[in-house]
């Protein structure tokens, strides 16, 4: 009789602890953030990185809501966006329809934004974007927030304001053919002829090229045909940049006009190859580049990230960092909900302080602390060094 | 157009000719032997560019020793592709198309091996430790070293094929299969061997121009991919069947793709954005006009007829 009061009581404990854990396990709400990146493609690795950078955001969060005892979790859901705009809708689309995510960091560049934008629009999804820059991007009042990287009307100036500085006649560019390069060219030759400026050469090329031995010949006898006082503008990714300097290298007249370039000029990867640095040192090469100032949570954001990965975080990684954080941030504010999110977003982000600045929001979502450095090859080939600061609100250089 | 936009033109018409020409040979040599156009071709130049970037970062800068590394990788991943996918879906007599359809498959899944790989090891956009040199100059013509290897390289394995093809008891059994393989089998061809020969020379040639290739360029998982469209497009202007015709495809698709393309641009201001358009036009145009392409400009008895 005792032993079977025993075993019945125990059963009842049990039953009750398992209801508990049960209904424990019921209060605990999901939120699933999207990312929405390219994994595969040319941009493959800038993606994995970033998807890396928002891992370690949200495993972040995730301590500290159960530190707190709070009964919410951020989970991920990732999708490959192929660094295309297709596959950015595709992506986008399966993330939401598979898991119910109303918040998606990526897509990464702006031709893919725009490719997920209509889908995003259309069912209110919120898609924080964090190096997208392209002047393409800036829409008020979509469901797009740009909200690390300011958009690329600052650079374009900036870049425009050099080669006046420089004493440029005409310019050449060679540049992307995707809404960041067209957006960088177009607002280059506009800022620049608007400051007295004369012609600009333009050619495209498509994204994913891996040979450009034709735009170099192209590039070359542009300049030629301008002859004393031109310039060269480089609007490039990383692959193209290496194509290009590949054979840029030995051109006579490539190698005799000053330079400038985008900031995905600057990765190690390109000062890794001797012959390229020499290049651009000799072509007084210099990039205008986000300001890479460094806040409380840059060092720490490095040796978390280090720490977890057993690698230090690539270029620009800690943008997908922060970018995971505000939309986290606003998520626990508004709840799990797309329209909500949306309304509170610009508020927390402006709000908030990262690993490279603070964000402060424009009327079409985008970043509007334009706070840029300068870089050029130090004399040793091995870095970029600072060399000035662009600030794009009062469009002033300086120089170190 | 001015003379040294001419000039350089046609260097990189020579140079990137060269190199679509063995890239190009393979596919000609996949389809007529094996009768497979192998989209995975694509992935052995990758493949092989990978091999070659692995040994160059460990300190070796000999191009030779570079070039037969990527052989090896290149011939053995070829091969066993052929022994673990292609081999078995022959023996179950499945369509071309299932065969076509599983090469996509194969190219696919090497190409994500490549990116797992490049990511573990930091090797995207990388390049061939081989620094360039600028070896005669004289007004515009530069010639680099580059261009010695990829150029000598590229005429010289094909050279080779043509007399492994037409002087050698290998290359006549290859070109029995490629006329008619129930009858290479009756006269007792070992024709399982000479497959197998087949796909290790398809995959080292394919090796080898991924190497050269990557001295071109950076080195990424999709390099061969983007250029294959270029090479499949040189090898159906060779009519598929014909070594001869297919380098003369090979030169006449980076013609069209450098001089052609900058004449376009210089005088009618096409942009140069519209390059990656020029192989699907010769694809197109070869296909509808003269499919058989340059097959009949060259003597037919050795090449490999079907």
């Amino acid at each position: 009789m005792i032993r079977k009061c025993l075993l019945m009581t125990l059963v009842v404990m049990l039953t009750v602890s398992l209801g508990a854990n049960a209904a424990a396990q019921d209060d605990m709400e999901t939120y699933v953030l999207g990312v929405v990146l390219p994994f595969s493609g040319n941009l493959g690795t800038f993606g994995q990185d970033f998807a890396r950078g928002v891992e370690l955001a949200v495993s972040q969060v995730n301590a500290e809501l159960e530190a707190a005892g709070r009964p919410i979790r951020f989970e991920i859901a990732s999708a490959d966006t192929e660094n295309t705009p297709e596959g950015a809708a595709r992506a986008l689309q399966t993330v939401v329809q598979t898991t119910g995510a109303q918040v998606s960091v990526g897509p990464l560049t702006t031709s893919e934004v725009l490719g997920a934008k209509q889908f995003a629009d259309e069912n209110g999804i919120v898609i924080v974007a964090p190096a997208s820059s392209g002047a393409a991007g800036a829409i008020p009042g979509d469901n797009i927030y740009r909200v690390i990287y300011p958009p690329d009307v600052f650079a374009s100036k900036a870049y425009a304001n050099i080669a006046l500085e420089r004493g440029h006649e005409n310019m050449v560019v060679l540049h992307l053919d995707d809404p960041f390069g067209n957006g960088m060219n177009e607002g280059f030759t506009a800022n620049f002829q608007a400051g007295g400026g004369g012609e600009v050469a333009s050619f495209a090329y498509t994204p994913g090229a891996t040979e450009l031995s034709s735009e170099a010949a192209a590039v070359s006898a542009a300049l030629a045909g301008f002859g004393d006082n031109a310039g060269f503008f480089c609007v490039c990714f990383l692959s193209g940049a290496q194509a290009f300097l590949q054979v840029a290298q030995i051109d006579p007249i490539l190698t005799s006009v000053q330079w400038m370039g985008n900031e995905a000029m600057t990765a190690a990867e390109i000062l890794a190859d001797s012959g390229h640095a020499q290049t651009l040192a000799n072509a007084d090469f210099i990039t205008v580049s986000f300001s890479s100032e460094s806040t409380p949570l840059t060092q720490i954001f490095i040796d978390d990230f280090t720490a977890m990965f057993d690698k230090e975080p690539g270029i620009f990684t800690n943008y997908a960092f922060d970018a995971a954080n505000i939309a986290m941030l606003t998520m626990l504010a508004a709840g799990n909900d797309g329209a909500a999110v949306k309304s509170m977003l610009p508020f927390i982000a402006n709000h908030y302080i990262g690993t490279a600045v603070q964000a402060f929001l424009d009327e079409n979502g985008d970043q509007a602390i334009a706070s840029y450095g300068l870089y050029m090859v130090s004399d040793d080939l091995s870095a970029f060094d600072e060399v000035g600061a662009y600030n794009g609100n009062t469009d002033t250089i300086t120089y170190n | 157009m001015p003379t040294a936009l001419l000039v350089t033109s046609v260097v990189n018409t020579i140079q990137i000719g060269s190199l679509y020409a063995l890239m190009a040979l393979g596919i000609t040599l996949t389809f007529s032997v094996i009768r497979l156009p192998n989209f995975a071709h694509a992935e052995y130049v990758t493949v092989g560019a990978f091999a070659a970037l692995i040994v160059s970062l460990s300190g070796e800068v000999n191009p030779i020793v570079i070039m037969a590394a990527a052989f090896v990788v290149g011939a053995l991943v070829a091969l066993v592709s052929h022994l673990v996918v292609f081999k078995p879906l022959e023996g179950r007599n499945v369509s071309l198309y299932t065969l076509i359809l599983s090469s996509f498959a194969v190219g696919l899944i090497l190409r994500y091996i490549l990116f797992m790989i490049a990511d573990s090891f930091n090797l995207f956009d990388t390049r061939i430790r081989i620094p360039l040199q600028i070896i005669y100059r004289e007004g515009a013509l530069i010639l680099t070293n580059v261009f010695a290897w990829v150029a000598p390289t590229s005429i010289a394995l094909v050279l080779l094929l043509t007399l492994l093809l037409n002087g050698t008891p290998l290359g006549r059994e290859m070109r029995a299969l490629a006329n008619n393989i129930s009858l290479a089998r009756v006269i007792g061809i070992p024709v399982e061997r000479v497959k197998n020969y087949t796909w290790i020379l398809v995959g080292g040639l394919a090796g080898v121009a991924g190497a050269l290739w990557g001295l071109q360029t950076a080195v990424s998982p999709l390099m061969g991919w983007v250029a294959i469209l270029s090479v499949f497009a040189a090898a159906i202007l060779g009519g598929l069947s014909s070594f001869s015709g297919t380098i003369l495809g090979a030169y006449v698709v980076a013609f069209s793709e450098n001089t052609v393309m900058l004449f376009l641009n210089f005088n009618f201001g096409v942009d140069l954005a519209y390059k990656p358009a020029i192989p699907f036009f010769i694809i197109i145009v070869v296909l509808l006009i003269r499919p058989q392409g340059f097959t009949e400009l060259f003597n037919r008895s050795r090449d490999l007829q079907r």
